[in-house]
């Protein structure tokens, strides 16, 4: 693993080095042991702490416009940074510096790529760059390789400032809340960064809905990019096309009586196409729904509030098995319809 | 009585006997149970994916998650409440569906839909104005119900008795009405509410303040107490004297035993049936329970009869509306029609069906109705007008 992630940052680097158009030789050569350095940063796992810091320092070079400059950014681009660092920073801080900027060069974004990460998260104007550094690194670690560490970036800048901690115990609680494996984590890391920043008591919610609820296994999940969506959109589309008669909850074979559409082709889709492809309904139509079944779980989530769980406590009993989808621990999201049968 | 009995006792063998082959099969199916035991709701919701899709084809998707989803209140006005009613309702931002459809210009919206001649004309002779214009006089000034909006998902508060102890309104399905308001009560006339319990629409009839005497009568002995207490929470006692209300509790199917043949205006015959939204939620004494298939079966059997006691009470030129709750045409169309030819041929009543499009088109911006109805007029469920599902077909007899 480490291997893999050293070699892909010396070919960013590589790959990068051309583009900068430095005007001295001596920045150029500057640059170069940069890069060199960050590369050695983020293979080493060994010394990370230590090597941050030292980093930190190194690259320690004052935030001016001339620098940016210098890093490649047009004028435009460079003042739009600039602006947005002493925003963020404000006149306490003394800590501006380049770091964060040539880190993120590092990895092989170009300098707009960069104003566009800044753009969506300044909060990352304020981190460090080591610790932005180490981050990243973290992220390779989990399997995150090249073109999917810098889109990740760049989709979601957030995710650098959470702290690596957090986000390995996210990936180890939806590893093992979920049962995913190793790769259909990745996928999940590269398809959807945001769930890491998500409450993951909602995300296993989320997992469990699908699992129990819809019989959706976990490599259709992955597909169906499930965490992008929020559950109200998940829990509207799903019932809305089960009440129509287009969806049913697999038996403990996992059988139905009618073929389920994918959860990959409907949940993620344009609302036009949801609705003349898979719900063959009007828009009005999905509208009062959306409402209805938002009151639906608001009222059914209040009633659990107060205390109206023996029934679920009976149901719970049994063992957790996962392959039955009507028994599953689902909290209040929505299976008001078996339990109000029974 | 003792020929019921030995009936009776038979009946309980029969059982013991059905009991004792479950039993035995159960044993079977356990050894290679896999499928949950179903609920009443789960049957009844396979009863419907099957028979409405068949009935109803593509409109069926839109009418199931309809009738799965929170169905849409109307507020039945009490005229005889103290309070300023209409102001309240209308502060909430609701609509008198009635009145908004009677005072609409014009009477494009609904013109355009009718035949040119209809030979079942409620009306003798119109020579002035249009069907619509009549049909629209026809309908009781005094009945008022109030609906949110559409796209509008505000419920009704549980109305509360006024300064004078009634209540201001009554919460029912805003299309219970439009049998009422079909059947025309006119000034002065008698009515029979053949099977009037719980009494929403016993109520309604009532609001015409047209009616001169009313007999409601309902099987069930707890349902009429149910409707009693509902009419001395709205009405004035005066209202309710023996001279103008009987209240009874007998079995519909035998009416003409009560000798009052012949003699009403008209009868409303709301008839027990499969009650499609209800039977898909609640699972206590759920028609589709296994317990209650003989019931179910035999409920054809009884809506006919039922409307056969209502053709014999009417008189001669008076009407009887006939209606239900659910979408079967087995409940529906085909209860009138067997109804009609029974009457004819086995007791020498003729009727004829009345042509309800002038009536249905002043409500078209309400309700969603079924198209392509040769009897009678269906409300189908929709999550844009989610009322329904109720059916109503109206007869003149003709001798
Ligand atoms: C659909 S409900 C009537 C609802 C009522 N019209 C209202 O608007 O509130 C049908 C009623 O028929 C009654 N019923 C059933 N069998 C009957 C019979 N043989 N004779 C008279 N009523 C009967 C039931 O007790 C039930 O109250």
């Amino acid at each position: 693993m480490s291997r893999i992630c050293g070699q892909q940052v010396v070919r960013w680097s590589l790959r990068l080095s051309p583009s900068l158009a430095l005007k001295s030789a001596a920045r150029a050569e500057q640059n170069a042991r940069q890069f060199a350095f960050a590369c050695r940063m983020l293979c080493s796992h060994a010394h990370e702490s230590q090597t941050s810091r030292a980093s930190a320092q190194q690259h320690g070079s004052e935030l001016t416009l001339r620098i940016l400059l210098d890093l490649g950014f047009t004028e435009t681009q460079a003042e739009q940074v600039y602006e947005g660092v002493t925003r963020s920073l404000g006149k306490r801080s003394t800590t501006h510096d380049t770091s964060t900027i040539t880190a993120l060069l590092a990895l092989g974004l170009n300098s707009s790529s960069i104003v566009k990460v800044f753009d969506k998260c300044p909060a990352l104007y304020t981190e460090k760059g080591a610790v932005v550094q180490q981050r990243m690194q973290n992220l390779c670690k989990l399997g995150l390789v090249e073109g999917s560490i810098q889109r990740v970036i760049s989709y979601r800048p957030q995710i650098l400032t959470l702290p690596a901690k957090k986000v390995n115990a996210a990936v180890q609680y939806i590893r093992t809340k979920c049962l995913f494996t190793a790769q259909q984590m990745r996928d999940i890391l590269r398809d959807s960064p945001e769930v890491m920043e998500e409450d993951l008591k909602h995300l296993e919610l989320k997992f469990q809905y699908a699992y129990f609820r819809m019989g959706v296994k976990q490599a259709e999940m992955v597909k169906a990019k499930l965490f992008k969506v929020s559950m109200e959109e998940l829990r509207c589309r799903h019932c809305f096309l089960e009440r129509r008669g287009f969806y049913q909850t697999p038996d403990k074979k996992g059988q139905t009586l009618i073929v389920n559409p994918k959860l990959k082709d409907f949940l993620f889709t344009p609302e036009d196409v949801f609705l003349s492809q898979f719900a063959m309904a009007t828009k009005e139509e999905l509208d009062m729904f959306r409402k209805l079944i938002a009151r639906e779980d608001e009222e059914k989530g209040k009633m659990l509030e107060y205390g109206d769980i023996e029934e679920d406590k009976e149901e719970d009993e049994g063992e957790e098995d996962l392959t039955d989808f009507r028994r599953g621990n689902m909290g209040h999201m929505g299976y008001e319809r078996n339990k109000r049968k029974r | 009585m003792a020929v019921q009995t030995n009936t009776r006792v038979l009946l309980n063998k029969v059982r013991g006997i059905l009991q004792f082959i479950q039993k035995r099969h159960r044993v079977k199916t356990k050894w290679a149970a896999t499928s949950p035991k179903l609920s009443a709701t789960d049957l009844a919701l396979q009863n419907h994916d099957v028979m409405y899709n068949m009935q109803l084809g593509e409109l069926w998707p839109s009418v199931r998650v309809g009738l799965l989803t929170e169905q849409k209140y109307g507020a039945l006005v009490n005229n005889f409440s103290c309070d300023d009613t209409v102001m309240y309702l209308q502060s909430l931002g609701c609509q008198d569906f009635i009145a908004s459809s009677l005072h609409m210009e014009g009477s494009k919206a609904a013109d355009s839909v009718i035949p040119p001649y209809s030979e079942s004309l409620q009306f003798d002779q119109p020579i002035e104005g249009t069907y619509t214009d009549l049909t629209r006089a026809s309908i009781s000034p005094n009945v008022k119900c109030f609906v949110f909006p559409k796209g509008d998902i505000s419920r009704f508060k549980p109305a509360r008795p006024d300064s004078c102890g009634y209540l201001s309104y009554y919460l029912m399905d805003a299309a219970s009405v439009l049998p009422v308001l079909a059947l025309n009560v006119q000034k002065g006339q008698s009515v029979l509410d053949l099977c009037a319990a719980p009494g929403g629409k016993t109520l309604a009839l009532l609001q015409t303040q047209a009616i001169r005497f009313l007999w409601a009568n309902d099987w069930s002995g707890s349902r009429m107490s149910r409707l009693q207490r509902t009419l001395k929470s709205c009405l004035p006692s005066e209202l309710c004297s023996e001279d103008n209300l009987c209240i009874t509790s007998l079995d519909g199917r035998k009416w003409q035993e009560v000798g009052e043949n012949g003699t009403f205006d008209k009868v409303l015959v709301d008839v027990p049936c499969t009650t499609d939204r209800h039977s898909l939620v609640e699972e206590d004494n759920n028609i589709f329970s296994r317990s209650r298939t003989k019931e179910k079966q035999s409920l054809p059997l009884c809506q006919t009869q039922l409307l056969l006691s209502a053709l014999q009470a009417v008189r001669v030129g008076g009407e009887v509306m006939y209606s239900t709750c659910t979408l079967s045409q087995l409940q529906n169309q085909c209860v009138v029609e067997q109804a009609m030819s029974l009457a004819k041929e086995e007791l020498g009543i003729s009727a004829e069906v009345v042509d309800l499009q002038p009536f249905t088109a002043l409500f078209q911006d309400t309700f969603y109705f079924a198209p392509d109805m040769n009897v009678g007029v269906m409300v189908l469920p929709h999550l844009t007008a989610n009322f329904g599902p109720i059916y109503f077909c109206k007869l003149r007899r003709l001798s």
